[in-house]
């Protein structure tokens, strides 16, 4: 009986995970900024000053103090307005990324494991919903229901739900199948609680990791919408439409549209990547 | 009624899938309590079928056809789905065959043995965590604290098996449905996993319907054969009387087709491809005639 000697293993020491850590750093600094938006930006966003148009950014000649990343043709300081237009990006990325989520998942852990007319009519649905346009669809539905920062987030529900759908309902037959689940179902456990008990921490790990991909998603979205000016007013802020102004000033004041530019790309990064990294974090077989 | 009740009987169950083929053809047996039934066959009998259809597992494609099952004299069929899953909770256990899959990889190995004790028993959490202790003592393992609080993955082949059979005698069902439980194992811990399970089973008084392929551990472990062949039944003899005197042809085969350990010179043969072709025959012919009596 050697093998009962046998003890559970020691976890040695993690080392630190940049994967992890590198973009939850970023997003954490990103979150900081936007809550604390009035209180950290250095000018109000949307303060007009023509005789300070498009100033260069600190570390180039001609460059004012206090305009750390320059201004726009407006004469608007483009770190406030980043850091403003950091609230829409991120409260957009959370509601529309979880709303998503929870419906998509749902249908999916439900068509996946209850199978049947359950698989049937979610399938379809999820066919029909995929034969869409993407961006035309989202274009469509703002235009019907107005502009306006509900309008961007159930546009990207009603979207992108199918993603989830389709993958938790793949990775919700694979579990089904699994001989821990008839052992449940012998044990005297019913089909709900056997999905929510058994089989949703199995499937758990997939479902932050599209989460995380999701947030990165809606943070383009609302950036592409608020470029076609289709989101909220164009009074506030938003990464989108700053690019979409700094487009026609490319040629002589380049960091109007890149810095947003590169905001929005380090953001989508991180987020995806972060996704990644916590399924692996989550998964204790594969830690 | 008979005097005393069977633990479970099976009744001319037949089993086919959606174009009609059947893979369980009238099947029939019983087990009395406290005893132990082996169900032998090769691959592809139908032997882990009886099993998963006795515990109300099948697969949604395959349809009981005709025939019954009866759990301490309750006829499962004529249950609602309810009533049945909880007659079954209350009443069997199952030993899996893959220790792997059979445990959930995300949760910890004490909830898993406790959530059926607190579902179908209705004890308290400290009740239940006390009856896993004692089980997991008594299936050797040395340290239950610690396992309990450990995940699957973090155990071997052979203590994930001995859990299992903790968790199937912990909430005392008079019926186990043992599905191979050895077969994915390396032959000696084969030989401990078996000795357990008789060890257990002698204690408690259980009957087991115990599914293998294997003749040597159906000696070592029931008092009772059922040979199978082709979803058919060919031979349902005391054990004794199957090794000492196998009725059907098929039978001395498979016991032919056994390689003894306490006799490594004996010789052993492979089930002949005749013998195989004929009951296939045979069971072809079968098989038209129940379909021309159907309407």
């Amino acid at each position: 009986m050697a093998d009962a000697t046998a003890l559970p293993r020691a976890r040695g020491p993690r080392s630190l995970n940049l994967r992890l850590w590198l973009p939850a750093a970023w997003l954490s600094l990103l979150a900081l900024a936007a809550l604390l938006a009035p209180f950290i930006a250095p000018h109000d966003p949307l303060a007009q000053d023509l005789l300070m148009e498009r100033l260069p950014p600190f570390f180039m000649a001609g460059s004012e103090p206090g305009y750390w990343l320059g201004t726009d043709s407006l004469g608007r300081d483009v770190l406030s307005r980043m850091i403003y237009g950091a609230r829409v990006a991120l409260f957009v990325a959370l509601i529309a990324a979880t709303i998503t989520c929870l419906f998509g998942s749902t249908l999916g852990l439900l068509a996946g494991y209850y199978g049947g007319w359950w698989d049937r009519v979610i399938s379809r649905l999820v066919e029909i919903w995929m034969a869409f346009p993407p961006v035309l669809f989202a274009v469509l539905l703002v235009a019907v229901m107005g502009t306006g920062l509900f309008s961007v987030i159930a546009a990207i529900a009603l979207i992108d739900w199918t993603r989830f759908a389709r993958v938790i309902r793949a990775e919700t037959m694979v579990q089904a199948r699994m001989d821990y689940v008839d052992s449940a179902r012998i044990g005297g456990a019913n089909r709900l609680t056997t999905l929510a008990g058994e089989i949703l921490p199995n499937v758990l790990p997939s479902i932050v990791a599209l989460l995380m991909l999701e947030m990165g998603i809606a943070v383009i979205v609302e950036a592409i919408l608020s470029f076609v000016n289709l989101s909220i007013s164009t009074d506030d802020p938003t990464w989108g439409s700053m690019i979409a102004e700094g487009r026609g000033a490319i040629h002589f004041a380049w960091w109007v549209l890149l810095f947003p530019l590169i905001a929005l790309f380090l953001t989508v990064l991180s987020f995806s990547t972060l996704g990644e990294g916590l399924k692996q974090r989550f998964d204790p077989v594969l830690q | 009624m008979t005097k005393h009740r069977h633990t479970l009987d099976v009744v001319d169950l037949t089993i086919e899938i959606p174009n009609g083929m059947r893979l369980l053809r009238d099947v029939s047996l019983n087990l009395e309590p406290g005893e132990v039934r082996a169900l032998v066959g090769e691959s592809g009998a139908g032997k882990s079928m009886i099993g998963k259809a006795v515990l109300g597992i099948l697969p949604s494609a395959l349809k009981i056809t005709s025939g019954e099952i009866l759990m301490e004299g309750h006829n499962l069929g004529s249950l609602s789905p309810r009533a049945r899953r909880a007659a079954v909770a209350e009443t069997a256990a199952l030993i899996p065959q893959d220790p792997l899959t059979a445990l959930n990889p995300v949760r910890k190995i004490g909830p898993q043995i406790t959530d059926p004790l607190v579902r179908i028993r209705g004890w308290s959490a400290s009740e239940a965590r006390k009856r896993a202790l004692d089980l997991l003592d008594r299936v050797h393992i040395r340290a239950p604290e610690r396992v309990m609080n450990s995940y699957p993955h973090e155990l071997s082949g052979g203590m994930r098996q001995r859990v299992l059979i903790a968790a199937a005698f912990a909430p005392s069902p008079r019926l186990i449905v043992a599905d191979e439980p050895t077969t994915a194992l390396d032959v000696t811990v084969q030989k401990q996993i078996l000795r357990l399970i008789r060890e257990l089973q002698r204690e408690t008084g259980t009957s087991v319907l115990f599914v293998t392929h294997d003749m040597g551990v159906v000696a070592k472990i029931s008092q009772k054969v059922t040979v199978l062949f082709a979803g058919k039944v060919m031979e349902d003899a005391p054990t004794r009387d199957i090794f000492t005197d196998p009725g059907h042809p098929y039978t001395r085969a498979l016991i032919a087709a056994t390689p003894s350990h306490a006799d490594p010179n004996r010789s052993f043969s492979p089930v002949p491809d005749s013998l195989i072709a004929d009951l296939h025959r045979q069971i072809a012919q079968d098989d038209s005639l129940y379909r021309g009596a159907r309407p």
